[in-house]
C-alpha cells in the first residue's frame, strides 16, 4: 500500500515537472513568437513606409514633369504679350511726336492772321510764301500723321497680346480642370476634357516629335474622382511618348460603348516583348534604368481604374507600337469604391 | 598680321544697320521680335530649316533661335549656322531647357548666350546690340585645330590645370591627360590660384564644386571675366540646367561634360580646349566673341569669396597668360 502510495506520488512528481518543463518551453515559444511577430510588424512598417516614399517620390516626379511642361507652354505666350505691351507703349510715344509735329505746323499756319494786320506790298509778298510754306508744312504733318504705321502696328501687337491673354487663361483654366484643386471628389466627368488637359500638361515631350491625333467623340460623363483620371490620362500618355524614341503619332481616341466609355491612346513606338507584357501592371516593375522609373506608373494607372469600376486592357506588337484601352462605366452605371 | 585659321570680315565689310535673323515657330514671338528691334534690319522665319541658309543669304550679324520647334531643335540650327555662316553670334532663347538641351548648346552649339522666356526687352535689345558690334568687329577662330607643329609648341608651353578634390576623378584625369599634356592638380580654389599665377594654363578643367560643397562656378565666372582667352571645361555630375546656363552666359564654359569622365570625349574636349586658347593667343582681338557680363548678383557674391581670391584672379600677370607681350 505504502508503495503504491511512494509509485503515485513519484508519478505525480514526473507530471508535474513534465508539465512545468513543457509551460516553460511554451513560454519561450510564445517569447519567441512574439518578438519574431513585432520584427515582422517592424520589416511591414519599413516597407509600407518605404512604398509610401516611392509613390510620393513619383508623384513628385510627375509633377516635376507638369511644371516644366506648364511653364513651357506659358512662356511662350508670356513672352510675346510681354514685350508687345511694353513696345506698344514706345509706339505710342513716337505717335505722340507725330501728333506734336502736326499741331506745330497748324500753330505756324496761324501766324500769317497776325502778319496781315499792318501789312505793306514787301511783307504781303512774306505772307503768300508763308502761306504757300504753311500749307506745305500742314500737308507734309498730315500726311505723316495718316500715313503713320504706328498705329495700325500698336493694333496688331495688342490684337496679338490680347490672343495670348487668352491661350494663358486657357492654359491656366486647362491646368485648374487637371488637378481639380478646387474640387477633390467623386464627380461627373467628361472624360474629353481630361483627355485634353492631359495633353496639354504632356505638351512639352510631345510637341517636338511626336503627332498627336485626337478622335474624340461626345460620349456620357463617366462618375470618379477627375484628378486621378487625369493622372491616368497623363501617365498612358507620357508612357506612349517614351515608346516612341523618334518620331512617331499618338492617337488618342474616345468612344461611347454599352454602358461604358472607352479611352484608347495608340502609339507607333517599340511595343511591349512577350516576357515583359505579363508584368507591366506589377508593382515595382520597370525595364528603365533604375533610378529612372519607379515602375509605379502603369500599376497607380491599373489601381486607379479598377477602383473607378473600369479596366484596362493591352493589345501590343513589338517594333510596331501599342494600344492601351481604358473603359470606364458611364455615370448612372458606376459603382465606384473609391478610398 | 593675323596667324593662320582666322578670317577678318574685310572683304564686304558689313556696313549699315544691324542685321538679325529670328527663328520661333510661334509667328506671334516673331512679330513681337520685330516689332521691339523695329531700329534693326529683321529676318524672321518659322522654318527652322530654313534658318542656316537665310542667315548666310543676308549675312546677319546675329541669330535668335527658339529651342523647342516641331522641324528641328534649336541646338542643331544654331550648329549648323556655326559651321556656315561662323561670324554669326548665336542666342538661344527659350521657354523652357532641359539639362541635354542645354548641355548642346555649350557643346555643340557653342552660344553667346542663353535667354529664358519670357525676356526683358532692354536687356535683350543690349544684347543683341552688343553681339552685332562683336560679330562686326571682333574676327572669327576659323577652327579650334592645331597642326601637328603648333600642338607639340602648345603642349610644351601650355599647361592644363584641374581642380577637383575627388582623388578617384583626379586619378582617372591623370591617366587620360598626363601623358599628353602638363597637367597640375589642385584640391582648392586657393591652390589652384597658386598655380595659375605660376605657370601659364591655356586650360582649366573644374568641377562646379568641391566634394566639401564649396561652390567653384563662381571663381570660373571671375576667371572668364578677367581673362576670357582661358577655355574652361566642367566636368560634372550634378549638372542642373540652370548651374549650366549660368556658366554660359556668365563664364563662356567651353565644354561640359557629365560624369563619369569618358576617355574619347574629354580627350577631344581637351585637345580642343587647348588649341581654342592658343589660336586666341595669336589673335587677342577675337577674344570679345567669348566674353561675358557678371550679373549684378554675381558681382556681389564675387566680393565675399575668400583670400581675396578675386583681387588674385584680377592680378594674374598678363606675362603668364601669354598674352600682352
Amino acid at each position: 500500500m505504502a508503495a503504491i502510495s511512494w509509485i503515485v506520488t513519484l508519478l505525480l512528481l514526473v507530471a508535474i515537472v513534465v508539465l512545468g518543463i513543457s509551460l516553460w518551453r511554451l513560454r519561450a515559444d510564445n517569447a519567441r513568437l512574439s518578438s519574431a511577430h513585432s520584427q515582422t510588424e517592424t520589416e511591414l512598417k519599413q516597407l509600407q513606409s518605404s512604398q509610401a516614399q516611392v509613390i510620393h517620390t513619383t508623384k513628385l516626379a510627375s509633377l516635376g514633369q507638369m511644371v516644366a511642361g506648364v511653364a513651357h507652354e506659358l512662356n511662350t505666350p508670356l513672352g510675346f504679350v510681354k514685350s508687345n505691351v511694353e513696345v506698344v507703349g514706345d509706339l505710342l510715344d513716337d505717335y505722340r511726336k507725330l501728333v506734336k509735329a502736326y499741331d506745330a505746323a497748324v500753330q505756324y499756319c496761324q501766324q500769317p492772321v497776325d502778319l496781315m494786320f499792318g501789312a505793306d506790298k514787301s511783307s504781303l509778298d512774306k505772307l503768300v510764301k508763308h502761306v504757300e510754306e504753311s500749307r506745305r508744312k500742314l500737308f507734309d504733318a498730315r500726311n505723316a500723321v495718316e500715313k503713320s504705321p504706328l498705329l495700325t502696328e500698336a493694333k496688331e501687337l495688342l490684337g496679338d497680346a490680347r490672343d495670348g491673354i487668352v491661350q494663358l487663361s486657357a492654359l491656366v483654366q486647362n491646368l485648374k480642370g487637371f488637378a481639380r484643386v478646387d474640387r477633390d471628389g467623386i464627380d461627373a466627368m467628361d472624360v474629353n476634357e481630361g483627355v485634353e488637359s492631359a495633353l496639354m500638361i504632356a505638351a512639352h515631350q510631345l510637341r517636338d516629335r511626336i503627332k498627336v491625333v485626337r478622335k474624340l467623340e461626345a460620349v456620357p460623363k463617366v462618375r470618379g474622382m477627375p484628378s486621378q483620371l487625369n493622372q491616368v490620362f497623363l501617365n498612358l500618355i507620357t508612357n506612349a511618348a517614351q515608346a516612341m524614341e523618334d518620331e512617331g503619332t499618338l492617337t488618342v481616341a474616345t468612344r461611347a460603348g454599352n454602358n461604358q466609355v472607352e479611352i484608347v491612346f495608340s502609339d507607333t513606338g517599340c511595343g511591349i516583348p512577350d516576357d515583359v507584357l505579363p508584368k507591366i501592371f506589377d508593382p515595382f516593375f520597370t525595364t528603365k534604368a533604375p533610378g529612372e522609373g519607379t515602375g509605379l506608373g502603369l500599376s497607380i494607372v491599373h489601381k486607379i481604374v479598377k477602383s473607378h469600376g473600369g479596366s484596362i486592357k493591352v493589345r501590343t506588337t513589338p517594333n510596331r507600337g501599342s494600344e492601351f484601352t481604358v473603359v470606364l462605366p458611364v455615370e448612372s452605371s458606376a459603382r465606384p469604391t473609391l478610398h | 598680321m593675323l596667324g593662320q585659321g582666322f578670317e577678318m570680315p574685310v572683304e564686304n565689310k558689313p556696313s549699315g544697320p544691324l542685321r538679325v535673323l529670328f527663328v520661333d515657330d510661334e509667328a506671334r514671338i516673331l512679330r513681337a521680335l520685330k516689332a521691339l528691334f523695329r531700329d534693326v534690319e529683321v529676318h524672321a522665319t518659322t522654318d527652322p530649316r530654313q534658318a542656316p541658309g537665310l542667315a548666310a543669304m543676308h549675312d546677319v550679324d546675329v541669330v535668335v533661335c527658339d529651342q523647342r520647334m516641331p522641324e528641328m531643335l534649336g541646338v542643331d540650327v544654331l550648329r549648323e549656322i556655326k559651321a556656315n555662316h561662323p561670324r554669326a553670334m548665336r542666342i538661344l532663347l527659350t521657354g523652357y531647357s532641359d539639362l541635354k538641351a542645354v548641355l548642346g548648346s555649350v557643346n555643340e552649339g557653342e552660344v553667346y548666350r542663353f535667354v529664358n522666356k519670357p525676356w526683358v526687352n532692354s536687356d535683350l535689345r543690349g544684347l543683341v546690340i552688343e553681339a552685332g558690334a562683336i560679330s562686326r568687329e571682333a574676327p572669327i577662330v576659323a577652327s579650334d585645330e592645331l597642326t601637328g607643329i603648333e600642338q607639340n609648341v602648345a603642349r610644351t608651353q601650355v599647361g592644363v590645370l584641374v581642380i577637383e578634390d575627388d582623388t578617384t576623378v583626379q586619378q582617372r584625369l591623370r591617366e587620360i591627360l598626363q601623358p599628353h599634356y602638363q597637367v597640375r592638380f589642385a584640391n582648392t580654389a586657393e591652390r589652384a590660384l597658386q598655380v595659375l599665377e605660376q605657370h601659364e594654363t591655356g586650360v582649366v578643367i573644374s568641377e562646379t564644386a568641391t566634394n566639401h560643397g564649396t561652390d567653384l562656378t563662381l571663381m570660373l565666372k571671375a576667371l572668364k571675366q578677367y581673362h576670357p582667352h582661358i577655355a574652361t571645361v566642367v566636368i560634372t555630375e550634378r549638372a542642373n540646367a540652370q548651374t549650366v546656363i549660368e556658366l554660359i552666359n556668365e563664364g563662356q564654359v567651353y565644354r561640359m561634360l557629365i560624369k563619369p569622365v569618358r576617355m574619347g570625349s574629354c580627350r577631344l574636349s581637351v585637345d580642343s580646349a587647348l588649341g581654342r586658347y592658343w589660336k586666341l593667343k595669336q589673335n587677342p582681338q577675337a577674344v570679345r566673341r567669348y566674353g561675358v557680363t557678371a550679373t549684378p548678383e554675381t558681382l556681389s557674391a564675387q566680393t565675399r569669396m575668400p583670400n581675396s581670391l578675386l583681387s588674385r584672379i584680377r592680378a594674374l600677370p598678363a606675362r603668364l597668360l601669354g598674352i600682352g607681350r
